[in-house]
């Protein structure tokens, strides 16, 4: 992906993201609503000047043939120029950026959720898999975060700092206040996952407002990479697009990944999370896991540990990496934070990827 | 800001079903056929754009997967249900526009022979508590609008029939429609009623294939024949029909969104008159009657005018020519439905449109239409650089 030659800076007025589980009292629409009007009305700027609305939602998850059908209004899409990806919401967050700069619109509301509690998870983790050489092994997503732990593993990825590393992402969704505090659940692991180290079942909407105009976080930096559709043809460990999306990212902002202040990377499970430092160049290759045990700027919202459901989870990163820049972080604010990278990923087992840049202002 | 232009375009043939090819081939099939067309390789795009609506019809999940291409880079997916084949241009275009891609591969595919019945997964877009039970389907919904039309502005069975003929005798010479079938309004009129003014010859086909396009900035037009996107556009309305029955100003048969995206696209443009700017207009109308509901808001008539503007399209010579590619009569492919209206467009104002090329095309139009007709595109394209 280009860096653009000339291009308006694109900011983040507002930022927010919730967290529930099986909430009787409002349907979907009502839980995405009620996110989006929170972030319009954070921005204090109201609707005026939005004429974009970029959305990520899956089908599947939502239980519908034609997800935004129902749903987009909820999402204050009402006569303005609506668009959904059936992609993370990082990709869908980077697709609102570059409408911005391609002067398409000058304020747009980017929204993301999944409801993990109206759906079975596993069931339709079974289902993105290819009809004819994974579905009928029965491979989940989380099969591949295993097979993937186990590739690091016997590259001689450590695993000595496993337990701190379990314990420091439990304990930062613990004191996260945006996190998931009753409910949700969990899939069963597989080797060498452990139930510490999975994801925890939520219901999340991710959603953020961005503009031209001036605002107290600024996007400097996106890249956007994939990786080959079969898992055979993958280097697991090693995520390639992972690593390009954030070399393109850190590149066009300037900086070099010891530059950064915080660090929220999607990841279904710890040691994905963890992994993913290694491609993003923050942790050296074999020490993912101990990097994430010590360094206090990683997924400090607790990450995949406090509450999961994609494809929102992209966002959901970008808004934690936000709230940071903003110091609105609330128990998890890290002292003097000025540049962080977000990460998404998206299905099948993060096969494509985008890395997000943002700078406070 | 860049300007964008179709430098390639590839179309695989669209049948009820392809059985002898996989969804990778199919995508394959119509990148290659585009990017051969463009005279360049994969190596060569920075960004793939897929286009997949329900993932539901074609019973795998995020089939656009399985054709990823381009090792390494970007890939994402639109989902916009008919509007999907668009919204995927649109999307491809705003990285050019932005400088962030100089050469950007779009493709839609849809795979709905694999759907034992298409209508059952289509009840399941609408509100699950209030009318997916009824049971609302796409051609009950569209059957509503077609009784508004006839109750509000005099419209005819016959009016409907004409324009399906018109389609399906227009599709013969496509040799990519699925459906090849001489039909007379009187055949139209005689076949067997869906939901009541809906006879089955004014209803879409069930479709596969899949269609792919280049797109690139100015600096990488080169060589090539460009076609120049001119202006694009998206609007989305309400989702709830209800509410747009007796709203002020744009009832549910006024296409609010339509108008509303042909506006911002014409503006674009530079189009004022578009009646007599615009040569060709490939619609995305599942049913003829649909097709009525897009002519004044894309200001091609009055809404009262409008029985009259179908009798007058098969006397006037002058007027703009309506999907010579035989539209979605003629396939109906629904993920790429609006992608192909593009698609055709590209070719009839590049002047390679085979048999069905109409003459003097300078500038056409395409829409795309989708949901409970409340996703809205609109994009023109011409043989001139307008900014």
């Amino acid at each position: 992906m280009n860096a653009p030659h000339s291009k308006p800076t694109v900011f983040i007025e507002a930022a927010v993201v919730e967290i529930s589980w099986r909430d009787e009292t409002r349907n979907l629409s009502e839980l995405i609503f009620d996110s989006v009007r929170r972030a319009i009305d954070e921005s204090g700027r109201g609707m005026m000047g939005i004429t974009s609305v970029v959305l990520a939602a899956h089908d599947l998850v939502d239980g519908r043939s034609l997800s935004s059908m129902v749903t987009a209004p909820a999402a204050g899409a009402y006569l303005r120029d609506e668009i959904r990806y059936g992609d993370d919401g990082a990709a869908a967050f980077a697709a609102a950026v570059v409408r911005i700069e391609a002067g398409e619109a000058d304020r747009s509301i980017v929204a993301a959720w999944g409801r993990a509690s109206e759906h079975d998870v596993d069931g339709v983790s079974r289902a993105l898999f290819d009809p004819f050489f994974g579905a009928p092994l029965g491979l989940e997503e989380l099969h591949v975060s295993g097979l993937r732990a186990q590739s690091w593993i016997q590259a001689g990825g450590r695993c000595d700092a496993r337990a701190h590393a379990v314990s420091r992402r439990r304990d930062a969704a613990r004191n996260n206040p945006r996190a998931l505090r009753d409910g949700g659940r969990s899939s069963r692991p597989s080797y060498p996952l452990s139930p510490d180290d999975l994801p925890v079942w939520a219901d999340v909407v991710a959603a953020a407002i961005i503009t031209s105009q001036p605002a107290r976080v600024k996007v400097s930096g996106m890249g956007q990479s994939s990786e080959p559709f079969a898992i055979g043809d993958r280097q697991l460990a090693a995520m390639p697009g992972l690593v390009r999306a954030g070399e393109l990212a850190l590149r066009e902002a300037n900086i070099a990944a010891g530059d950064l202040d915080v660090v929220e990377v999607d990841g279904l499970s710890l040691f994905d999370e963890a992994l993913a430092l290694e491609a993003l160049g923050i942790a050296r290759k074999g020490d993912g896991l101990t990097a994430f045990a010590s360094d206090r700027r990683i997924n400090c919202s607790g990450g995949s540990a406090a509450g999961y459901c994609a494809p929102a989870m992209g966002l959901a990163r970008i808004v934690e990496a936000t709230l940071q820049l903003q110091g609105r972080a609330g128990a998890i604010q890290l002292p003097s934070a000025r540049r962080a990278l977000a990460t998404g990923s998206s299905i099948v087992a993060a096969q494509t990827h985008t890395a997000v840049v943002l700078e406070g202002v | 800001m860049s300007a964008v232009a179709i430098v390639g375009v590839g179309q695989t043939p669209y049948r009820r079903s392809h059985k002898d090819l996989s969804s990778r081939e199919l995508i394959w099939s119509a990148a290659k056929e585009a990017l051969d067309d463009a005279g360049m390789g994969i190596d060569e795009i920075d960004l793939v754009v897929a286009g997949v609506a329900p993932d539901a019809l074609a019973g795998e999940a995020s089939v656009e997967r399985s054709g990823m291409m381009g090792k390494g880079k970007p890939f994402v997916r639109v989902n916009t249900g008919g509007v999907t084949g668009s919204s995927t241009v649109f999307a491809g275009a705003s990285y050019i526009k932005a400088g962030r891609a100089k050469a950007v591969l779009v493709f839609a595919l849809e795979r709905m022979g694999q759907a034992t019945t298409s209508q059952q997964v289509f009840n399941t877009i609408f509100d699950p508590v209030y009318e997916k039970d009824f049971p609302l389907t796409t051609i009950t919904m569209a059957a509503l609008r077609a009784s508004m039309l006839m109750r509000l502005y005099g419209y005819t069975d016959r009016h409907w029939a004409e324009i399906a003929s018109r389609n399906y005798r227009n599709a013969l010479r496509n040799p990519l429609a699925h459906l090849h079938l001489d039909v007379t309004p009187e055949d139209v009129l005689e076949s067997p009623l869906l939901a009541w003014p809906i006879h089955r010859y004014e209803a879409c086909p069930m479709s596969e294939g899949a269609c792919a396009m280049v797109l690139v900035s100015k600096d990488r037009v080169r060589t090539r024949t460009p076609v120049w996107i001119q202006g694009y556009a998206s609007t989305s309305d309400s989702y709830a029909m209800g509410d747009r029955i007796h709203r002020p100003g744009a009832t549910l048969v006024d296409l609010l969104s339509l108008r509303l995206s042909a506006e911002r696209a014409y503006k674009e443009a530079a189009v004022t008159d578009p009646r007599s700017e615009i040569r060709v207009v490939e619609l995305y109308s599942a049913f003829s009657s649909a097709e009525a509901m897009a002519y004044p808001a894309l200001g091609f008539c009055n809404a009262a005018d409008g029985p009259r503007f179908v009798e007058s399209q098969l006397t006037d010579p002058s007027l703009p020519v309506f999907n010579p590619s035989g539209g979605p009569q003629g396939a109906n492919p629904v993920s790429a439905t609006a992608m192909v209206r593009i698609a055709e467009c590209a070719l009839q104002v590049r002047g390679t449109a085979g048999d069905r090329q109409v003459d003097g095309v300078e500038r056409a139009v395409a829409t795309g239409q989708g949901g409970a007709t409340q996703f809205s595109t609109v994009c023109v394209l011409g043989k001139d650089l307008v900014h």
